[in-house]
């Protein structure tokens, strides 16, 4: 131990500290106030970001409304999501479709998800992806929409609201039943996305039930 | 280091004698990673910039203050508050592109170009010299990672930005989309960069 140190090691903390100390006080205040500035418009953009998801999903909506408190979904292991269910309205007023947002564990990282569904909530509208990592050429393939030629998210388009099938043969072409067709090379996200709907589908039409929303 | 001709060798040392991803092999991960596109291969560019500019200014302006055994610390301190800005101010104002680079942008933080430029530069030079630093290495991984990605996007896609540049008989290659094409494509620029450095020697 040096003198300065014997001497009082408090004050020879602060002479060797002071500039981390200053410069940590210093840029968390700058990171503070830019977190205070842009965080409204961070917030929106994630808004909007669902409101366009789902737009494309119900296109007759023309704004989506939360509908009273959130619904809390256990999905095991004492971890419980909280859907935000969202009222697509059209410009009657008329309630067109509903609108939520969920996630599930994908291959390389969390999947999030817009999913859609009818006013009855007895068929799916379909689904968008908010955020995924999937691999490239492959499980990213979740991310086509059905103007550009994908296959595997019209197949949710029609399907019945309740417990969906992955198999790995069949026609995806059908859109009426619960059997989803995985893409090839990429059966781990197609089952991931499959596992998603099949978690908290049922969950938030019986909670919608109880509330007397359905 | 302080006159015109000094200040210029020293910027395009990092485009072409230092340049961090075909000179010094730093700054790998995103390099293979987001230049699928070009579009995302420049706002990792820039944000690069923007990072190397703020660490080099505050660590330059700080240099005499910095004690030798907790620099580091300072540097990732200062690198860290830079990336913040940077992530937020994509989230805000570029949310689509934020959301296409992912990780890729809190990973700044542990990219060896941003703390080798600190310690090698920043911390021993002026501020002028330090910002002309930040700015040639910032343009050299920047130019670097356009060049890759816009091999990549043309020969996976046939188009760049949107705008096809191939003729319609051109097949796609899947693959140079891929990790595989990263690989390769970087691959084939170092050995071109050698080969060009060999000769001129």
């Amino acid at each position: 131990m040096s003198n300065n140190e014997k001497k009082n090691p408090v004050l020879f903390f602060l002479q060797e500290s002071w500039l981390l100390m200053v410069a940590s006080i210093a840029f968390g205040c700058l990171l503070a106030c830019l977190n205070a500035a842009w965080a409204p418009k961070i917030a929106q953009n994630e808004i909007d970001k669902f409101n366009k998801l789902a737009g494309n999903l119900i296109d007759t909506a023309t704004q989506f409304q939360s509908v009273d408190e959130p619904i809390p979904v256990d999905i095991g292991k004492g971890k419980v999501y909280n859907i935000d269910v969202k009222k697509g309205i059209d410009a009657d007023g008329n309630i067109v479709g509903w609108a939520f947002v969920c996630e599930g564990s994908g291959f390389a990282d969390k999947i999030k998800l817009v999913i859609a569904t009818d006013a009855a909530f007895e068929k799916l509208a379909g689904f968008g992806v908010l955020s995924s990592n999937e691999t490239p050429g492959f499980g990213d393939k979740i991310n086509i929409k059905p103007e550009d030629g994908g296959f595997y998210q019209p197949q949710f388009i029609g399907a019945p609201v309740g417990k969906l099938e992955l198999t790995k043969t069949g026609d995806p072409g059908k859109h009426d039943d619960d059997q989803i067709v995985a893409i090839s090379g990429a059966t781990v996200t197609s089952d991931a996305v499959v596992k998603i709907f099949n978690t908290f589908l049922v969950p938030v039409k019986e909670a919608m039930e109880i509330r007397g929303l359905l | 280091m302080s006159d015109g001709t000094s200040l210029g060798k020293t910027f395009f040392a990092g485009i072409w004698d230092n340049n961090p991803v075909l000179r010094l092999l730093l700054g790998m991960c995103p390099t293979l990673a987001v230049t699928a596109a070009v579009k995302p291969a420049l706002t990792m560019g820039f944000s690069v910039i923007f990072v190397l500019l703020f660490s080099n200014i505050v660590v330059s302006l700080l240099r005499h203050q910095l004690k030798p055994h907790l620099r580091i610390l300072m540097f990732t301190l200062t690198i860290a508050t830079a990336v913040t800005i940077a992530d937020l101010a994509l989230k805000a104002y570029l949310p689509d592109m934020s959301a296409s680079l992912g990780p890729y942008i809190p990973l700044i933080i542990v990219n060896c170009i941003i703390i080798g430029r600190a310690e090698a530069c920043a911390s021993k030079n002026g501020l002028v010299v330090s910002i002309i630093d930040a700015l040639g290495m910032g343009a050299g991984f920047t130019i670097t990672l356009c060049i890759l990605a816009a091999i990549r996007e043309v020969l996976a896609t046939g188009k760049i930005f949107e705008i096809p540049v191939m003729p319609s008989a051109f097949t796609p290659w899947a693959a140079m989309g891929m990790p595989v094409g990263a690989f390769v494509t970087l691959g084939l620029m170092l050995g071109g960069v050698n080969l060009i450095s060999k000769k001129s020697a």
